[in-house]
Formats: structure tokens, C-alpha cells, sequence
């Protein structure tokens, strides 16, 4: 073989070991999203197994709200069903925009608890109180902060998948664009994603 | 702030630097060569009689120095990787203990919070207790001997938003492998200091070791302060890059900021007391020194000279001013150290203010989605 078939054969083994290497990366990417998905439904697991123990302390103080705290842990169950449902049926749209509302009435009748709540001082004062509400902090902030890593790992593919040479490989390959989760208020946009990564809700 | 650019700005700056420190080293094995060589000449010049110059006599230089340099880059960094628990122990931290104070226990949460955020696992959370001074550091050489630690005075001081905010710019230091480099770094630097070392100790023999001995030690002290600097500007960097990535994760800059502008507002209140100031404990350790959220005070006495000394170019951590400018984008008043809402265990003994109208309330707090 003369020099010049070497060279071209070291070249060509050069580039298809890149675009093995980009390739890898790519989809390591890819799989960090699904990861940073099934971190939100973790989260929201986390917050209705909170709610019952809030309820239980806030019931000893607050007899004359039985509505509010029966709104509570109705829009708990709801979304505890609904949850279910849709990790059975993760490709489900209905399933998935029965979930986002039940969520989203989960969170308001807990905002709703924690405004009547301001009125009790001494069920402020309570020490399990005040734990619990913490960790009812602690897990809203955890919901936020997953959609947020969720988000940035998905901000991390899109760049890694659009540079040049990298485009090439990921075109190739057929990576679509990573979607993001855009509204913060609503969990409506919870269905975009599974419908991206179907596994991720069952593997979590 | 625009945290992403400062990210990359940082990032880049890092590489330039680390560059810099691999040119500095090979110059000063180099400048070893050099004044050796100067310094044979000059003896030669003032013998009396003729001398062949040594064969291998570069080979020799370079080896020694490189044996010098690396040796000690070797046995400070294996000195230095023993571990962060053990290091944080050293200091005095000791471990959290959720259950027994509410304090921890939001310590304890906020980690887990920004450890989902920053998709990272969860490091070993320390704290030390006999320090007021708010402060923090990270240790360790990778994510299994990974330690937090954070002072009882950051736990007094800070709101839960400005716990976050102090949690991230630690985490950062972990995600980033900052620990591991600086660590590095320090081991590098140790290793030329022992070339100066070297020619100290050369030179307390009399004659002709003298002279060889102050030509390597005046290469060696180049070398070892080029060094020191590069690894201060290196530092400085991180702490841009930390705190960048802070706001990046927390998505807040009145987190981080608040703690940067109540360390100022400390600062100065220990400025104008002198004599009762926050107590550093075993702050002022060496060894997490330049792992400290800020840098801790040299001491008392140099509490005068503490704006001059922040502009020196050793300082492992750019001024307070400085880095509140960059996360607010302009630069801020120190915050007055307000009391935070008292736990529930602390109530019984010392019934503060039934409510305190700073505390957030319980609703703002549940808010789902209200800090994005």
C-alpha cells in the first residue's frame, strides 16, 4: 500500500472513531434528560406522601376549617390516582392532563391550607408543624429545582447535538431537539416530555 | 447576571491559566539550568586555573529539578487527598444532626434540593459549630470522599434563600472538580517551593555549594512565587465560576448575594469592634483556606490592612465587592444581619418575637413554582 492509502486510511479511521466518540456523548446526553425526567414524578411521589402527615397536625388546630382540610386530601387522592394512571399509561395524553390538573388543585388547596393556617399562631408555633411545613418547602423546591436541572440538561444536548461537527453525527443518527418544560405554572407541559422519554416514568 | 457567560468566561480564563502554570514550571526547570550554568562561569572566571565544562551537566540539572518538582508535587498531593471528612474533622466540623435542631434539618434539605438541581450526589454535610463567622467550604478529592461544611453562624444568620445560595456555590466546587485542582495545584507548588528548599539548604555549606546553592534558590523563589500567583489567580476564577454557577442553580442572585453582602455587613461590624469578632475557629487552617466560600481574615491585627491585602494578587478569593457586582450586575449596600425565624427548640428557652415581620410566610413558602 502506498503512503498516501495509509494516510487515507488513518484519516478515515480518525473520523469514524470521532463520530462513534460524538455519537456516545450524544446519547449519554439524551439519557441524562430521561434521568432529570423521572426525577419530577420522584419529587411529586415525595409531596402526596407528605400531605396526610400536614393534615393529621393541622386537624388538631383547625376544627372549625374541616372544609379546607377535606379539599386537601381530596385533591391529594385525586392526584395520587391520577399519578397512577398515568405511569400505567405513560403514552396517554388524557391520563397525563388529568395528572396536571389534579397537580396543579393539589398545589392550590395547599396554598390555600397554608393562607388559613396564618390565622392559628399556635399551630404555627408547633414544632411538627413547623417540620412538616419545611419539608413541604423543601419539596415544592425540589419539584422547581427538578424541572430546572430537567431543563438544563436538555439546554446541554440541544448545544452538544447543533455545534457543527457534532451536527452531522446527530442528524445521522435522527436526535430530534430536546423539548422544555416552558410554563412554570401549570403541568400541563409534563406531557410533551413523556411522550419524548416513555420509559423514564415506569424505570423511576 | 449572565450567568452562562461568566461560566464560560471562567472556564476559559481557567485553561489559560493552567497553561501559564505548565510554561511557568517548565521555565523554572529551565532557570535552574540557567543560573547553574551562570553560576559555574563565574567561578570558572575567578579560578585561577582551567576547567572543562561538565558533560551532562544539563541533563543533570533538568533531572534534578524535575525530580525535585514532581517529588513533592507526588507527596503533597497524596498528603492532601487523605480525605474531606478527615480534613473537616481537623478543623473541628462535626457531623449534621438533623433530628436535633430544625436548623440542620433545613440544612439538610436544602442540600438534597440543590443536589437535584445540580444532578449530582449528595456530599457529606459537616458543621462547625464553634464558628459565627458565616462561611462554608468544600472538601475532598472525589464525589465518594466528598464533604460540605458549613459554619453555625451561616446557620444563624442566613435565610433559607440564602442558604441555597451559599449550598450551591460549595456544590459548585464539588461538580466542577475544583477541590481535586486546587488540590492539585497546591501539591504543584509545593513542589517548587521544595526547589527552593533545596537550594537553602545547599547553600548553608560553605565554599562552592554556596554559590550553586543561591543560584537554585533564586530560580526556585521565582518559580515558587510565579506559582503561588497562578495558583491565587486560578482560585479566583473557581470562586467566579461557583458563583455563577450558584445563581445558575438557584436561579436567584438575592441568594448568593444576601450571603456575600451579610459577610460584608459582619466584616465591617468586626472592622469597628475590634476585639469582638466573629470567632473563626479552626478556620484559618492552611488546608481549606483557599476552599472557603469567603476567605477567612488573617487574623485581628491585620484587620486594618484587610482592603489592601484583598487587592494583592495572592488572595485565593476575589474582593466581596467585586463578586456582588457581578451577581447583581451593580454594586450593592452590605445587609444587616437580621435575626432569623427562630427555630422551635431554641422558643422554649429564649422566647424571641412572636412573629418576626421579616420571616417569609408559610404561604409564600408552599407557593409551588414561586421561586422560578
Amino acid at each position: 500500500m502506498t503512503t498516501t492509502g495509509w494516510v487515507l486510511l488513518a484519516l478515515g479511521a480518525a473520523l469514524v472513531w470521532w463520530a462513534v466518540a460524538t455519537y456516545n456523548r450524544l446519547v449519554e446526553l439524551r439519557n441524562r434528560i430521561a434521568n432529570a425526567f423521572g426525577q419530577i414524578d420522584v419529587q411529586l411521589k415525595r409531596r402526596h406522601d407528605l400531605v396526610p402527615n400536614l393534615v393529621e397536625v393541622a386537624r388538631a388546630y383547625l376544627q372549625h376549617e374541616a372544609a379546607t382540610l377535606e379539599a386537601v386530601i381530596a385533591a391529594r387522592n385525586q392526584a395520587q390516582g391520577a399519578a397512577a394512571a398515568a405511569r400505567a399509561a405513560p403514552t396517554s395524553a388524557g391520563a397525563l392532563g388529568t395528572l396536571a390538573s389534579a397537580e396543579g388543585l393539589l398545589g392550590a388547596s395547599l396554598g390555600r391550607l397554608m393562607v388559613v393556617s396564618e390565622a392559628y399562631p399556635e399551630l404555627k408555633a408547633d414544632a411538627t408543624m413547623q417540620q412538616l411545613s419545611e419539608e413541604l418547602a423543601s419539596t415544592e423546591n425540589r419539584i422547581g429545582f427538578a424541572r430546572q436541572a430537567f431543563n438544563d440538561q436538555a439546554l446541554d444536548f440541544n448545544t452538544a447535538a447543533q455545534q457543527f461537527p457534532a451536527l452531522v453525527v446527530a442528524r445521522l443518527a435522527g436526535f430530534a431537539e430536546a423539548p422544555m418544560l416552558q410554563s412554570t405554572r401549570s403541568e400541563e407541559e409534563r406531557a410533551a416530555p413523556r411522550v419524548q422519554f416513555p420509559g423514564a416514568a415506569a424505570k423511576s | 447576571m449572565r450567568f452562562w457567560d461568566h461560566q464560560h468566561d471562567a472556564r476559559s480564563e481557567t485553561r489559560r491559566l493552567l497553561l501559564a502554570f505548565a510554561v511557568a514550571t517548565v521555565l523554572l526547570v529551565l532557570a535552574v539550568h540557567a543560573s547553574l550554568v551562570l553560576a559555574w562561569w563565574l567561578m570558572a572566571a575567578l579560578l585561577p586555573v582551567h576547567l572543562p565544562f561538565p558533560a551532562g551537566f544539563l541533563v543533570a540539572n533538568v533531572g534534578v529539578s524535575l525530580l525535585l518538582v514532581l517529588g513533592g508535587w507526588w507527596v503533597e498531593t497524596s498528603n492532601l487527598r487523605a480525605g474531606g471528612v478527615k480534613l473537616a474533622r481537623r478543623v473541628g466540623a462535626r457531623e449534621l444532626r438533623p433530628g436535633l435542631a430544625h436548623a440542620e434539618q433545613r440544612l439538610a434539605n436544602v442540600v438534597d434540593e440543590l443536589c437535584i438541581a445540580a444532578h449530582m450526589p449528595r456530599p457529606e454535610i459537616m458543621v462547625l459549630p464553634r464558628v459565627d463567622a458565616i462561611n462554608a467550604f468544600a472538601a475532598g478529592w472525589d464525589e465518594q470522599d466528598a464533604v460540605l461544611a458549613v459554619t453555625q453562624g451561616a446557620l444563624d444568620h442566613l435565610t433559607r434563600e440564602e442558604l441555597q445560595g451559599m449550598v450551591a456555590h460549595e456544590l459548585s466546587h464539588l461538580h466542577e472538580g475544583d477541590t481535586r485542582l486546587k488540590m492539585r495545584l497546591a501539591g504543584m507548588v509545593f513542589g517548587l517551593e521544595l526547589v527552593y528548599n533545596f537550594g537553602e539548604e545547599l547553600r548553608e555549606r560553605r565554599g562552592l555549594a554556596w554559590w550553586f546553592g543561591s543560584a537554585i534558590m533564586l530560580a526556585g523563589l521565582a518559580g515558587w512565587l510565579t506559582g503561588q500567583i497562578l495558583k491565587a489567580a486560578v482560585s479566583r476564577q473557581r470562586e467566579y465560576l461557583a458563583d455563577a454557577r450558584a445563581v445558575q442553580w438557584t436561579r436567584s442572585r438575592d441568594g448568593l448575594g444576601g450571603v456575600l453582602r451579610k459577610v460584608m455587613a459582619q466584616r465591617q461590624a468586626l472592622g469597628q469592634t475590634a476585639q469582638a469578632g466573629p470567632r473563626r475557629g479552626g478556620l484559618a487552617h492552611p488546608s481549606v483556606q483557599h476552599m472557603l466560600l469567603v476567605d477567612a481574615p488573617a487574623g485581628l491585627v491585620l484587620g486594618g490592612h484587610w482592603a489592601a491585602r484583598l487587592a494583592g494578587r495572592l488572595d485565593s478569593h476575589p474582593g466581596l465587592g467585586e463578586r456582588v457586582q457581578r451577581v447583581y450586575g451593580r454594586s450593592m449596600p452590605p445587609l444587616p444581619l437580621a435575626p432569623v425565624r427562630e427555630p422551635p427548640e431554641r422558643a422554649h428557652r429564649a422566647p424571641g418575637p412572636e412573629s418576626d415581620p421579616n420571616a417569609p410566610s408559610l404561604a409564600s413558602l408552599v407557593d409551588p413554582f414561586a421561586r422560578l
